[in-house]
């Protein structure tokens, strides 16, 4: 086979300069013609392999890398599946996270472990971040129950104490259940940013009707995407 | 015109790119029979010298021939070739550790005709230096014409040195052995086999030009066991005689050094001391191989006085000739040193012990050269092959291993490096394959530059730097000026940590007032082994490369190890 | 992209000249300096395939203490930095190395024989192996220093062409001085060179960079090279002829550098743009 020295150096993902010095010192099976480097597929491969070095061809390498960096999943994708929620029922912690993971809508998870793992989670600290809002969420991630991350919005029938940070009650649940600890610290991260906002709080407050909920869902991320 | 440029690049047919061993062979031949060819050359020229200038010798103004041979020696090297004096063997393992043997073409000539006229004229030094630094340069030339690279010009001009020594003393093993242990230093597989090639080609050479002759024959010798334990002497004297030969070469350079003459006149003094020795002791002149022989047959006739005041002479003359700029090797001194001492030593065992039946004074004679031999050179394989080889005595095997291993040891004791080596070493510009200071020679700045860093302006806010700080992966912001892209300084994550959190500094500080300015920088040029060094000193783990003040990278000990890795891996394998 | 080039000091008024001419390419450039003022009259540079000692003529080791003095004064008046090169490793002892990391080196005609040769049409034998053997492009500068206002390229087809006219691309990138190239016809037409062109893909380049392109399809190759401006920096490609090739075969680069005296940069047959 026949690459230029750039190309070369890129499948086997090191400096331009080091394989043309290998090359040079005979220390790699390539020989070169000028700036076309020839050589052979199969004995450039093993040798790559008995050097611990990775080798791809251009085509090849693509794949690689797009399997590596799967895209975090944002909030309002991760919403949308979720679904939003009103006037779920219970008079404390206990009664309101059981109702909320009756609404979970994946079917293949166990929800009787869910409600434990959340209790578990909640006796550790409360998941309330204050204004009136909590995040409950499992310690652990689960790669193995869902496919996607995803987040059940619930507005509270009456708002609960939550023993969350600043002591106020608590009237908005987002159930957070990702399959990484990367896309869960991301979605935390960008409620987070939203919950911050005081507007952004007050209009929880008015119970809004699902859509308009998600346009402001988007509207703030797409604040956040601006300034980052 | 294309095929002949494929013709000169056999490295790209189809049949050796697989494998270049073939290659290598066919190569190797025709470099034995070339640096073979020039040993033979040089061996004869020596020969109708020494005898068209026999007919000088007795008269009282011999002395100066000599003198004028060195002289004419030191102008030929230094006007017309150009080249530095000295024999030229730490040259040639300079270029194959640094340069993969990368030689000049007037090398393979230059150093044949001013060591034959510094010892066709009675210097006191040997050819076989200067033969293998043109076997090495042919080699070296010919791996050149064919495009070879590094790894495999580095092995042809091994074949060159082998096929040089193979052809001038007749010894295959010895040239093979020789050009393993001192001029590679490294024993791999691959390379043995072309070199055993071109030893055979050499030899080859010289048996038909020359005809098959073992160079110094002698008599049985009936070893006993008592001569056994006298050789530890033996070895203990050879290794004294080596160390006080290496001592006096270094000064005698030194003090010529001193003299502002130039190199001729230097080099005429010089021979014209050793002609006075000679006038007296004409055993010191030339490569002294004709003494030698009697020597060892163990008809040299001189007392025990003689003998030891020409011990000692030799080893003057032969500092005299090479200290003061003459041209040549200390192979074959080193081999008349070692006999002489060898006699001594027989003489003075015969005045101590008189009744003990001691073998033949040829014996000690031989096992002194091998002890001088592995003591200069510090490779004592090299002194057991050669002696048995040109001497064609396997009955003295035994006493030959001990007198060369102890000999090495000892002189390693007092001398670390061999006399090959020590200029090399004392410049700390010795590297053997595969060790850390070729590994980081291979190396350069620009293959560990890591481009992953974000540049910032002096003149940005806090508040900026932090939206800058969250997409970066790196702890290290180098500042730059705005305006003509100069680096100015490094921020460093851990130094401003307290201050990321204080949102009232926001807008209070810029860049440029919270940079690092006084940071070590590396520059593109610079030595690994340099840069390392002044991270240990500065117990840092990262520093900003310049080039041109502007900032192009940065290096850190993380890459570094797995580039190190990498290096040392692709360089030990094969 | 970051380039240096190598100058070696001659002390004495044609070492000015040539120090001057590599203090404005530099600046031109945007390259940095390396400037080394020999010790010895001889040095070795290691390139690829080659090592090529280089035997100066006596008048570089004239006066070495006013050496430094000069060529620092000559960057004071070019307001510009230079780094001054000490030799690391020595192959003998009075034989130092030369790394040959270099982008470009500047030489005059001839290093080592004297000065007293250099004229047009000769090319000193040590300058010509550097061609030869390097991998960066050489600044062959005229006897006097001369201020460049215009690139020229000469491109008659060849590999070698090609490595010119990048070179010329690349300088002209660095610089911002628009590019011309001269091609003298022989046999082919316009089209068959743009399609070279084409299939090296700097197609797009080309259009960039080049204001015109002069394609002589007919007179005496020496008559149309009256048309180069004399304040061009001349750039072509260099095969590699050995000397007595290049009398007996004649060759472009010999008639072009015999007759014009613009400062000429050439790219050697090992020229790698991969720097």
């Amino acid at each position: 086979m026949k690459f230029s020295l750039n190309d070369i150096a890129r499948c086997l993902d090191l400096p331009v300069s080091t394989v043309d010095r290998w090359i040079r010192q005979g220390r790699i099976p390539i020989h070169r013609n000028g700036n076309a480097c020839i050589f052979k597929k199969s004995v450039l491969e093993k040798w790559a392999f008995n050097h611990s070095m990775p080798f791809f061809l251009p085509n090849e390498e693509k794949e690689i890398y797009k399997g590596q960096n799967p895209d975090l999943t944002n909030l309002l994708p991760a919403m949308q599946l979720g679904g939003v929620f009103h006037d779920i029922k219970g008079a404390d912690v206990e009664s309101v996270l059981k109702s909320a993971v009756d609404k979970v809508p994946v079917l293949s998870i166990n929800k009787e472990k869910l409600y434990k793992r959340l209790l578990e989670r909640e006796a550790l600290t409360s998941t309330g971040i204050g204004k009136g809002v909590a995040i409950p969420h499992p310690r652990a991630p689960l790669p193995e129950e869902i496919d996607k991350p995803l987040i059940i919005t619930c507005f509270l029938e009456q708002s609960i104490d939550f023993a969350a940070v600043d002591d106020k009650p608590v009237c908005v649940m987002f159930l957070l259940l990702s399959r990484s600890i990367k896309n869960h610290l991301h979605l935390l991260s960008r409620l987070a940013f939203c919950v911050r906002d005081d507007l952004f709080v007050e209009f929880l407050r008015t119970y809004p009707d699902t859509s308009s909920f998600l346009s402001r869902i988007a509207d703030c991320e797409n604040l956040l995407d601006e300034t980052d | 015109m294309r095929i002949l440029r494929r013709w000169r690049q056999p490295a790209s047919w189809s049949i050796f790119r697989q494998d270049d061993r073939l290659l290598l062979i066919l190569i190797a031949v025709i470099v034995g029979t070339c640096s073979g060819l020039a040993a033979v050359v040089l061996n004869r020229s020596l020969i109708a010298m020494f005898e068209w200038l026999h007919h000088f010798r007795h008269y009282w103004w011999s002395f100066i021939i000599p003198a004028i041979g060195a002289a004419l020696s030191a102008l030929f090297l230094d006007k017309m070739v150009k080249e530095g004096a000295g024999h030229g063997v730490p040259e040639v393992i300079y270029s194959v550790s640094r340069y993969g043997g990368l030689m000049r073409f007037r090398s393979s000539f230059s150093r044949l005709i001013s060591s034959c006229l510094t010892i066709g004229s009675g210097g006191s030094a040997g050819p076989e230096a200067p033969v293998v630094m043109s076997g090495a340069a042919i080699g070296s030339n010919i791996a050149k014409f064919f495009s070879l690279n590094d790894r495999q010009r580095v092995t042809i001009v091994g074949c060159g040195a082998a096929g040089a020594i193979s052809s001038i003393f007749n010894a295959p093993i010895a040239g093979m052995v020789f050009s393993m242990e001192i001029i590679l230093g490294e024993w791999k597989a691959a390379n043995i086999v072309s070199i055993a090639i071109a030893s055979v080609a050499g030899t080859e050479i010289s048996r038909i030009l020359q005809g098959n002759q073992i160079a110094f024959s002698h008599r049985l010798f009936n070893v006993g066991h008592l001569d056994i334990v006298a050789c530890i002497g033996l070895a203990i004297i050879s290794a004294a005689a080596s160390i006080l030969l290496t001592r006096l070469l270094g000064s005698m350079h030194g003090v010529s050094k001193k003299i502002p003459f130039p190199t001729w006149m230097r080099a005429a003094a010089g021979g014209c001391a050793v002609g006075i020795i000679g006038l007296f002791l004409p055993v010191v002149l030339g490569e002294g191989y004709h003494p030698l022989r009697t020597m060892i047959e163990g008809v040299y006739t001189q007392g025990i006085g003689i003998v030891t005041v020409a011990f000692l002479a030799k080893i003057l003359a032969t500092s005299l000739t090479l200290g003061w700029g003459g041209s040549g090797g200390i192979f074959a001194p080193c081999l008349v040193i070692g006999s002489l001492a060898g006699l001594t030593y027989h003489r003075g065992l015969l005045l101590l012990w008189p009744s003990v039946p001691w073998v033949n004074e040829g014996c000690f004679a031989l096992l002194g050269m091998a002890g001088l031999v592995s003591g200069m050179l510090q490779a004592p394989l090299t002194g057991i092959f050669l002696i048995i080889e040109i001497t064609g005595s396997y009955e003295v095997i035994l006493p030959l291993i001990i007198v060369s291993v102890i000999s090495t040891t000892l002189c390693h004791y007092i001398e670390p490096a061999s006399f090959y080596l020590k200029e090399l070493v004392e410049k700390g510009q010795l590297l053997r394959q595969g060790t850390d200071r070729s590994v980081l020679s291979d190396l350069s700045v620009q293959e560990l530059l890591e481009k992953d860093c974000m540049v910032v302006k002096q003149n940005m806010l806090l508040r900026n730097f932090i939206n800058i700080i969250k997409k970066s992966h790196r702890n290290y912001f180098p500042v730059e000026d705005e305006r003509t892209g100069h680096f100015l300084g490094i921020i460093h994550l851990d130094d401003i940590r307290p201050y990321l959190f204080n949102p009232l500094m926001y807008d209070a500080v810029v860049l440029g007032q919270m940079m690092d300015t006084n940071v070590e920088v590396v520059y593109l040029d610079d030595d690994l082994s340099e840069v390392l060094q002044k991270m240990d000193a500065n117990r840092v783990f990262s520093m900003p490369v310049i080039a041109n003040k502007k900032f192009i990278g940065m290096i850190s000990k993380a890459t570094l190890l797995d580039k190190y890795r990498k290096e040392l891996m692709v360089q030990t394998d094969l | 992209m970051h380039t240096q080039l190598f100058h070696i000091f001659r002390n004495t008024p044609l070492g000015r000249e040539t120090l001057l001419q590599s203090i404005y390419f530099c600046k031109k450039t945007g390259s940095s300096l390396i400037i080394y003022i020999p010790e010895f009259t001889k040095f070795l540079m290691y390139f690829e395939n080659d090592v090529v000692q280089i035997d100066l003529d006596n008048s570089y080791l004239i006066s070495p203490e006013t050496a430094l003095r000069h060529a620092k004064e000559l960057l004071d008046q070019g307001n510009i930095k230079a780094r001054f090169l000490k030799p690391k490793n020595y192959t003998a002892s009075t034989l130092p190395d030369i790394s040959t990391n270099f982008d470009f080196m500047c030489c005059p005609r001839s290093i080592s024989d004297l000065s007293s040769k250099i004229g047009l049409g000769y090319i000193g034998p040590r300058v010509r192996r550097i061609v030869n053997s390097a991998r960066f492009p050489i600044l062959i500068t005229s006897s006097v220093f001369k201020k460049w206002r215009s690139i020229a390229v000469f491109f008659g087809g060849s590999a070698n062409a090609v490595n010119a006219l990048k070179l010329g691309l690349r300088i002209s990138r660095a610089s911002k001085i628009p590019l011309t190239v001269f091609t003298h016809a022989e046999n082919t037409s316009k089209e068959s060179y743009e399609e070279i062109i084409k299939n090296e893909n700097l197609a797009e380049e080309m259009d960039r960079y080049v204001t015109k392109w002069h394609i002589f399809e007919s007179g005496k190759f020496e008559e149309n090279l009256y048309n180069i401006p004399h304040d061009a920096l001349v750039i072509l490609g260099a095969y590699g002829h050995s000397l007595i090739k290049s009398i007996i075969f004649g060759g472009k680069m010999e008639t072009i550098q015999s007759i014009i005296t613009n400062n000429l940069l050439i790219a050697g047959p090992n020229y790698a743009l991969t720097r």
